[in-house]
C-alpha cells in the first residue's frame, strides 16, 4: 500500500467514530425497530386489558381442552424455537456454519408449526361462527375484534420471521451474509417470542371459562 | 465491534426450562379461577419476568454494553407507563358521551 493511500485510510478512520453501544449499525437498527414494535403491541394489549377488565359481561369462550391445551403447545413450540435460534447464533459466531444452518432450519420448522397450529385454531373458531364483529355466544362483539386483531398481528410477525429466517439462511449458506446477520435476525425472532409471552396469558388464559 | 462474551448453551437451556415453568405457573393460576383483576395482575407480573429473561439472556442484553440497556429499556417503560395513565382517561371520555337523540 502506498503512503498516500495509508494516509487517506488513517484520515477516513479518524473521521468515523466508534459506536457508543459497541454494536454494528444493523443490530442497533433492529433494536430500535423492536422498541417501536413493542410500543405498538403495548398499545393494543393495554387497550384490550382495559376493555377486558372494565366489561363484566365479557365472553370467556375457551375451555382447557382443546383451546388452552393448543395454546400451551404453541407456547412450548415458540419458546423452543427461541432456544434453537440461540443455537444458530452461537454456532454462527463460533464459525460452525453447518450447525448454524441446521439450527436455522429447525427454527423455521418450529415457526411454521406455530403458524399452522394458530391457523387451525382460527379455522375452528370461524367454523363456530366467530368473526371480527360477531359473537356466536351472544356477548359483546369486542371479543372477536380483540382476539383476531391481536393474534393476527402476532401471527403476521411470525410468518414474516419465518420468511426472513429463510432469506438469511440462504444468504448465509452462500456466504453473502455473515454471523452478524444471523444474530440480528435472531433478535427479531426472540422479540416475536417475547410478545407471545404477553399474548398467551392475556388473550387466552384470561378468557378461560 | 464485538459484544461481550456470551454464555454457553447450558445457560440458555436453563433459561428455557425456567420460561416453561413460568408458563406452567400461569396455567395453574388460571385454573384457580381468581377474580379477573387479580388474575390479570398476577399474569402480567409473570409475563414481565418472562420478558426480562428473554431480553437479558436470549436477546443478549445482559452481555452488551450497559449504555444500550439504559438507552432503550427505560424509554420503553416510560412510554408503557404513560399509556397506562392515558387509557383510563379514554374510558372516562367514552362514558361522558351524550346519549344519541
Amino acid at each position: 500500500m502506498g503512503e498516500s493511500a495509508m494516509t487517506m485510510g488513517a484520515r477516513r478512520g479518524a473521521l468515523i467514530e466508534g459506536s457508543p453501544y459497541g454494536i454494528p449499525s444493523p443490530k442497533l437498527a433492529m433494536w430500535l425497530f423492536i422498541i417501536a414494535d413493542a410500543v405498538t403491541f403495548g398499545a393494543i394489549l393495554f387497550a384490550y386489558g382495559y376493555l377486558r377488565v372494565a366489561n363484566p359481561a365479557w365472553t370467556r369462550p375457551f375451555a382447557f381442552w382443546p383451546t388452552i391445551a393448543n395454546g400451551i403447545t404453541m407456547t412450548v413450540v415458540l419458546l423452543t424455537s427461541s432456544l434453537t435460534m440461540v443455537g444458530a447464533v452461537t454456532a454462527a459466531q463460533s464459525g460452525r456454519k453447518s450447525a448454524s444452518l441446521r439450527w436455522l432450519g429447525v427454527t423455521m420448522l418450529l415457526g411454521t408449526m406455530f403458524a399452522a397450529l394458530h391457523l387451525r385454531e382460527w379455522t375452528a373458531m370461524i367454523g363456530q361462527g366467530w368473526r371480527l364483529f360477531r359473537n356466536p355466544m351472544g356477548g359483546p362483539v369486542l371479543f372477536g375484534a380483540t382476539f383476531f386483531g391481536i393474534t393476527g398481528l402476532h401471527l403476521l410477525h411470525v410468518i414474516t420471521g419465518v420468511v426472513v429466517i429463510g432469506v438469511i439462511t440462504l444468504g448465509f449458506r452462500r456466504e453473502r451474509l455473515d454471523a452478524g446477520h444471523v444474530e440480528t435476525t435472531g433478535l427479531y425472532w426472540h422479540f416475536v417470542d417475547l410478545v407471545w409471552m404477553f399474548v398467551f396469558p392475556l388473550v387466552y388464559l384470561m378468557n378461560v371459562r | 465491534m464485538e459484544s461481550r462474551q456470551s454464555p454457553g448453551m447450558q445457560l440458555y437451556v436453563v433459561v428455557w426450562i425456567g420460561l416453561l415453568l413460568i408458563v406452567g405457573a400461569e396455567v395453574a393460576l388460571t385454573l384457580a379461577h381468581l377474580r379477573a383483576s387479580t388474575l390479570l395482575g398476577l399474569l402480567l407480573v409473570l409475563a414481565v419476568i418472562e420478558a426480562g429473561l428473554g431480553l437479558m439472556y436470549f436477546m443478549h442484553l445482559r452481555y452488551e454494553r450497559p449504555s444500550l440497556f439504559w438507552s432503550l429499556i427505560p424509554a420503553l417503560i416510560i412510554v408503557l407507563v404513560l399509556m397506562d395513565h392515558f387509557w383510563p382517561d379514554a374510558l372516562r371520555l367514552m362514558h361522558q358521551r351524550l346519549p344519541a337523540p
